[in-house]
C-alpha cells in the first residue's frame, strides 16, 4: 500500500467517526499541553534565574572565608578563626589573568542625609566594583581608586535610596551618616532592580576598610575576583589558592567560581523542569490509554472490514500496519493540537502575567511529539495484532 | 426505574464490554492514584518541614540583628553586619522580662576542631545551658553546658554525634581535651544523633559557652538570640517586649528583627501548602483526559446500542430514564476507576513511606476525598452528553436502523 | 379505542420529502383484531409507530380512550406506552446480554415494579408461552420462534390493553409463524386489542378485521365494507 493511499484511508476513517477522534486527539492533546505548558514555565524559570545571575558577569569567582564541608560557606560569613583581609585581596589582584578584585563586607544600618533616615543594606566595596559586577553609575562616579587601607570616607547610593533620603534633590557633595560614621555622597548607581527578594538599589556602597571600621569586623565576607574570559577557570583557579595558601599557610578559605555554580544551578533546574513535565506525562499516559481504549473498540467494529480487506488481498502485517498506522496519526494529530494549545497557553501566560518567565523549549517539543506518537504506536499495538490475527472467514460472518 | 434495578442494568451493561470497561477504569485509576500520590507527597513534606519546626520548641521567637525597610523580604535574607550587635547583655536583659521564659543567645563560627591526631573543620556554635531546653535536643553520654555566668568563657565542649565519632572513633569523649582553634576544651557531653534539622546538620556541630566562642572568634557579637515565651498567649507580649527592650539599650533605635516561630512556621506552611495544591491540580488534569475518554466511550456505546435505546423507549422508558441509565454507567465507571486509583494511591504511598521513613508519606483525607469527588465529577459531566444523546434518540429511527 | 382523524405524517428523505401517511381516519375498538396489509413503503409501520406513540403526527388527531395523546409530554407518552401498549417486531429485538426472563422483566424494571412480583409475572409470562426451561438463555441460544415467543412475553408481561405487532412472522418460517400466531390469536380472544402489521395475506387472514393501505392512504377496510353491506 502506498503511502498517500494509506493516508487517505485513514483520514477516511476519521472522516466518518469526525467526534470519537476528535475526542480521542482531545485526550492527547491535553496530555501533549500540559508538558508543553508546564516545562514552558519550567524552562522559563530556568533562564530567568541564570539570567539573574549572569547579569554580574560569568567570569566571577568568589573566595569566602572558612573551609566549607558540608554546608557551603555561609557559616564562614560569621565567625572565623582566621580572618581575610583586604591585604589579601590585594595580594589576589596579582595572581595570573586576574582582571580586578573587589572586597566585599555586607551589612544592615541605619542612613541618615537630608534630615530623613532609613535602614538599608551597607555593602563595603572597593573601586573595581562596577567593572566585576557590571553595574553602571547613573550620576558623579564610584568610589575612587583609594589605597583600600587608607580609603577617604566617600559614599555612593543605590538609587532607591537615594529617591527615599532625597527625592528629587541632587545628592551629589551632601553628606550621609552611616551608622556613626559620615560619609560624603560622590555617585548615585543606575537601578538594578529586585533579585531573588533582595533589593539591589536599596543600598549605600562604602569602602570596605571604612565597613569593617563601621561593622567593627577584621574580615571581609568575600572577595570577588573577575578574570579574562579566554584564560581557563582552572589555572585562575590555581592561581587564587596558591597565593592565599602561601599568606595563610593552610586551607581556610572556599573558592567558588560562578560558572560551577551556574552549572549547579542549571542541572537542578533541569532536574526541575524535566520532574514538572514528569506530572503533565501522566495526563499523556491516561490519553494513551484513550488511544487504546478506542483502538479496541475500533477493531471490534470493523471486523467485517478487517475480513473484506483479507478476502482482497491484504496481508495480516498490512492490517497489522494499517491499524498500528491509524492509532500513530491519530495520537501524532492529537500531539499537533496538543503543541499549539501549550505553547499558545504559554504565548497568553507570558501576556497575562509578564513576570511569570515562560519559555518553550523547543527540543522539549520536539521530545513531547515524539512521546505522542510512540504512544500511539503502543496503544495501537494490540488492537492492530488482534485485527491482524482475526479468520477472514469468521471475520466476514460476523455483523 | 429502582436503584438496585438500574445498578444491576448498568453493570451488566458494562460487563459485556470487559476490555473498554476495564480500560476506561484503568485511565480513571491512574488519575486518581497521581493525584494520592503527589499529595501525599507534598503533605509529607509540609508535615516534616513542620515537624522540624515543632522540634525547634514551641513559643519561639528568633531576634536578628539589622532590619530592612524593602518589603517582601523574607527574614533569612537578612544577612551581613550591623554597627550595633546584639550582645550578650542584650539577651540577658530580655532574659528578666516577664513574658519570656528562657532565652538562647546564638553566635556562629567555623573552625578545625582535633584530638590526637584526627582533626575536622565544624561549625562552632556558642551558646548557654538553656539552649538545649529551647532546642530540646537529647543527650547521648555526659550532660550539656553548665548553667553557671554566661559571661564566663570556660573552656568546655559538647560534640556533635558524628564529630564525635570521627574524632574518637571507639575511644571515650567525654572528660578528653579537644583542641579548636588555638584554644583547649574539655569535652563535657555528646549530642544524641538528631539528623538533620531545617538543613543544619546538628550531628556536625560542636557547641561552647557563648562567652568562649565569642573569645574564640575575637567578636562581640551574637548571630541570633532565641527566645521561648511562657506560654502561647503571651507569644505577643514576649515580641513587644524584646522589641521595647532593645530599643531601649539601643539608644531608641530598633534595629532588630524580630521574627514569631509561628510566622515563620505559618510562611513555610502556605508555601508547602500551594505546592500541594499546585502538584496534585497537574496530576488532576489527567482525571479531565480520562473524562474525555469515558465521554468519547459513552457516545459510541450509544451509537452501538442505539436499537436498545429504541427498545426500551417502546417498552415504556422516558428520556429522563434513559438517560439516568447512561449516567449511572458513567458514574458506575468513573467510582469504579477512583476506587481502585485510591487503592492504587495508597498503595504507592505505602512503598514510598517504605523507601523514605523519614517522611511520614500518607495522602491526607481532604485529597482523596477531593480525588473521588473530581473523578465522579468529571464522570457525569462528560458523559452528560452521551446521555442526553441517548435520551433524545428517535425511537422509530432507533428501532429501524439496520 | 382508538381514535385517528386527519392524521398526516410527512419525512424528509435524502432532501426529499415523502408523504407516509395522508388525510388518514381510524378507529379501531377495545378487543379488535386488526390486520394493516399493503406493499412495502405503504405506511404500515408508520401507522403502527403513530399508534404506539413512538412517532407523532405531522398534523392530525389521536385519542387514545377519549384522551387526546398528542399534546403530551415524552415523559407522559413514555407512560402510557409502559401501561397500555405491548410491541413486538420482526427483528424480535432482544437485548443479547440479557437471559430470556431478563428480556421478559424489562419493562417492569423500566417501572420500577419490586422484584418478588417480577419474578413472579415473568414465571408466569414464561410458562404461558412454553418457555420456562429457556429462561437463563441468552437470545443467541434460543431459536427465532422462541425468541419471537420471549419477544411476545415481554410485550404482554405489562397486561397491556393493545399489542402492536410489525410483522412478527418476518423472520421465522411458516410453521414456526403459525406456532406465534396461534399465540396473538389466544391473546385476542382473551379481550386484547392486536394491531398486526404484514404483507402477507394468509398471516393477515387471522384477522377479523383488515386493512389494505397504498401510498400513506387507506385504500380498504373490512369494517366499512360489512357496514355498507
Amino acid at each position: 500500500m502506498r503511502f498517500e493511499d494509506f493516508l487517505r484511508f485513514s483520514l477516511g476513517t476519521f472522516r466518518s467517526h469526525r467526534l470519537r477522534t476528535v475526542l480521542t486527539a482531545t485526550g492527547i492533546a491535553v496530555g501533549i499541553a500540559a508538558v508543553i505548558l508546564l516545562t514552558s514555565i519550567g524552562a522559563g524559570i530556568h533562564r530567568f534565574v541564570i539570567a539573574e545571575f549572569t547579569q554580574f558577569g560569568t567570569h566571577l569567582i568568589e573566595i569566602n572565608p572558612g573551609k566549607a564541608k558540608t554546608h557551603g560557606a555561609a557559616v564562614g560569613m560569621f565567625g572565623i578563626v582566621r580572618p581575610l583581609t583586604i591585604e589579601d585581596a590585594r595580594a589576589l589582584a596579582r595572581a595570573p589573568d586576574v582582571e580586578a578584585v573587589v572586597p566585599v563586607v555586607q551589612g544592615n544600618a541605619e542612613a541618615r542625609a537630608n534630615a530623613r533616615t532609613r535602614r538599608t543594606a551597607v555593602l563595603g566595596v572597593g573601586e573595581a566594583f562596577p567593572r566585576v559586577f557590571r553595574y553602571r553609575v547613573a550620576m558623579g562616579q564610584f568610589l575612587p581608586a583609594d589605597d583600600e587601607a587608607t580609603a577617604r570616607p566617600l559614599a555612593v547610593l543605590g538609587s532607591k535610596l537615594r529617591t527615599e533620603l532625597y527625592g528629587d534633590r541632587n545628592p551629589l557633595g551632601s553628606r550621609i551618616r552611616v551608622g556613626n560614621a559620615r560619609f560624603v555622597v560622590v555617585g548615585v548607581m543606575e537601578a538594578k532592580g529586585q533579585m531573588l527578594g533582595f533589593d539591589l538599589d536599596d543600598v549605600v556602597y562604602v569602602p570596605a576598610a571604612r565597613s569593617l571600621e563601621l561593622f567593627n569586623r577584621e574580615s571581609l565576607m568575600a572577595i570577588d575576583v573577575s578574570y579574562r574570559a579566554e584564560a581557563p577557570l582552572s589555572r585562575v583557579v590555581a592561581g587564587l589558592e596558591r597565593i592565599l595558601r602561601q599568606r595563610h599557610a593552610r586551607d581556610d578559605f572556599t573558592v567558588t567560581p560562578q560558572q560551577q555554580m551556574l552549572e549547579t544551578l542549571g542541572s537542578v533546574l533541569d532536574v526541575l523542569t524535566f520532574a514538572v513535565g514528569a506530572l503533565g506525562g501522566i495526563s499523556l499516559l491516561v490519553g494513551g490509554v484513550g488511544i487504546l481504549t478506542i483502538s479496541t473498540i475500533a477493531v471490534s467494529e470493523r471486523t467485517t472490514e478487517v475480513g473484506l480487506l483479507r478476502a482482497l488481498g491484504a496481508r495480516r502485517a498490512q492490517v497489522m500496519a494499517l491499524f498500528l498506522g491509524e492509532a500513530m496519526l491519530l495520537a501524532a494529530l492529537g500531539g499537533a493540537a496538543g503543541l499549539a494549545l501549550g505553547a499558545g497557553l504559554g504565548q497568553a501566560l507570558r501576556l497575562a502575567l509578564p513576570a511569570l518567565p515562560v519559555h518553550t523549549p523547543w527540543n522539549f517539543v520536539a521530545l513531547a511529539e515524539a512521546a505522542a506518537i510512540g504512544i500511539g504506536l503502543a496503544a495501537g499495538l494490540m488492537p492492530a495484532r488482534r485485527a491482524a490475527l482475526l479468520d477472514p472467514v469468521e471475520a466476514l460472518r460476523a455483523e | 426505574m429502582r436503584a438496585g434495578d438500574l445498578l444491576g442494568f448498568a453493570v451488566n451493561s458494562l460487563a459485556a464490554h470487559r476490555a473498554r470497561s476495564a480500560l476506561m477504569v484503568l485511565a480513571m485509576a491512574i488519575g486518581v492514584a497521581a493525584v494520592v500520590v503527589l499529595t501525599a507527597l507534598g503533605e509529607a513534606a509540609r508535615s516534616y518541614v513542620v515537624s522540624q519546626f515543632s522540634a525547634l520548641g514551641s513559643h519561639l521567637l528568633i531576634v536578628f540583628p539589622g532590619r530592612t525597610e524593602t518589603s517582601g523580604t523574607f527574614p533569612g535574607a537578612l544577612t551581613g553586619a550591623t554597627p550595633r550587635e546584639l550582645t550578650l547583655d542584650d539577651a540577658l536583659a530580655l532574659s528578666r522580662r516577664p513574658a519570656v521564659r528562657r532565652v538562647a543567645p546564638l553566635t556562629i563560627g567555623s573552625a578545625t576542631v582535633s584530638w590526637a591526631r584526627r582533626s575536622r573543620e565544624v561549625a562552632v556554635l556558642g551558646s548557654t545551658s538553656e539552649f538545649v531546653e529551647i532546642r530540646r535536643f537529647v543527650m547521648a553520654q555526659g550532660r550539656f553546658l553548665p548553667s553557671l555566668d554566661p559571661r564566663r568563657a570556660q573552656p568546655v565542649v559538647v560534640l556533635g554525634s558524628l564529630v564525635r565519632n570521627e574524632l574518637f572513633g571507639a575511644a571515650n569523649a567525654v572528660g578528653e581535651w579537644v583542641r579548636i582553634g588555638e584554644r583547649r576544651y574539655r569535652v563535657v557531653g555528646v549530642l544524641a544523633s538528631q539528623g538533620q534539622s531545617l538543613g543544619f546538620n546538628t550531628d556536625e556541630l560542636v557547641i561552647l559557652p557563648v562567652a568562649s566562642a565569642q573569645a574564640l572568634f575575637n567578636q562581640a557579637g551574637l548571630l541570633r538570640i532565641l527566645v521561648e515565651a511562657r506560654s502561647r498567649e503571651e507569644i505577643a507580649g514576649a515580641k513587644a517586649a524584646v522589641i521595647d527592650v532593645l530599643r531601649t539599650r539601643h539608644e531608641g533605635e530598633q534595629d532588630v528583627t524580630v521574627v514569631t516561630q509561628d510566622a515563620l512556621l505559618a510562611t513555610f506552611d502556605r508555601i508547602l501548602r500551594a505546592l500541594t495544591l499546585a502538584v496534585g491540580g497537574i496530576a488532576a488534569i489527567s482525571l479531565a483526559v480520562a473524562g474525555i475518554l469515558i465521554m468519547n466511550v459513552m457516545l459510541i456505546a450509544v451509537s452501538q446500542r442505539t436499537r436498545e435505546i429504541g427498545l426500551l423507549k417502546a417498552l415504556g422508558a422516558a428520556p429522563g430514564g434513559i438517560r439516568t441509565i447512561f449516567l449511572t454507567e458513567a458514574v458506575l465507571l468513573s467510582a469504579t476507576g477512583a476506587a481502585a486509583g485510591l487503592a492504587l494511591g495508597e498503595a504507592g504511598t505505602a512503598v514510598l513511606g517504605k523507601l523514605y521513613p523519614v517522611l511520614s508519606v500518607a495522602a491526607p483525607a481532604w485529597a482523596s476525598v477531593a480525588a473521588l469527588a473530581t473523578a465522579l465529577t468529571t464522570g457525569i459531566v462528560f458523559s452528560a452528553l452521551p446521555a442526553r444523546r441517548a435520551a433524545r434518540l428517535d425511537p422509530v429511527v432507533a428501532l429501524y436502523r439496520r | 379505542m382508538i381514535e385517528l382523524a386527519g392524521i398526516e405524517r410527512m419525512f424528509v428523505v435524502g432532501g426529499q420529502q415523502v408523504h407516509a401517511l395522508r388525510n388518514f381516519d381510524l378507529r379501531i375498538a377495545d378487543g379488535e383484531y386488526v390486520a394493516v396489509m399493503g406493499p412495502s413503503g405503504s405506511g404500515k409501520s408508520t401507522l403502527l409507530n403513530l399508534i404506539g406513540l413512538l412517532d407523532r403526527p405531522s398534523a392530525g388527531q389521536y385519542r387514545l380512550d377519549g384522551r387526546d395523546v398528542i399534546g403530551l409530554s415524552d415523559e407522559e407518552q413514555a407512560r402510557v406506552r409502559s401501561r397500555k401498549m405491548g410491541f413486538v417486531f420482526q427483528v424480535f429485538h432482544l437485548v443479547p446480554r440479557l437471559t430470556a426472563a431478563e428480556n421478559v422483566a424489562l419493562p417492569m424494571v423500566l417501572a420500577g415494579i419490586a422484584p418478588a412480583e417480577r419474578r413472579q409475572r415473568v414465571e408466569k409470562a414464561l410458562a404461558a408461552f412454553g418457555l420456562t426451561d429457556r429462561a437463563a438463555h441468552r437470545p443467541d441460544q434460543l431459536s427465532g420462534g422462541q425468541r419471537q415467543r420471549v419477544a411476545i412475553a415481554r410485550a404482554t408481561v405489562m397486561g397491556p390493553a393493545v399489542i402492536l405487532a410489525d410483522e412478527p412472522t418476518g423472520n421465522l418460517d411458516r410453521a414456526t409463524g403459525e406456532e406465534v400466531m396461534a399465540i396473538l390469536d389466544r391473546l385476542n380472544a382473551q379481550g386484547v386489542t392486536v394491531i398486526l402489521v404484514t404483507h402477507d395475506a394468509q398471516i393477515g387472514a387471522h384477522a377479523r378485521r383488515q386493512l389494505r393501505m397504498l401510498d400513506g392512504a387507506l385504500v380498504s377496510d373490512t369494517a366499512a365494507e360489512a357496514m355498507t353491506a
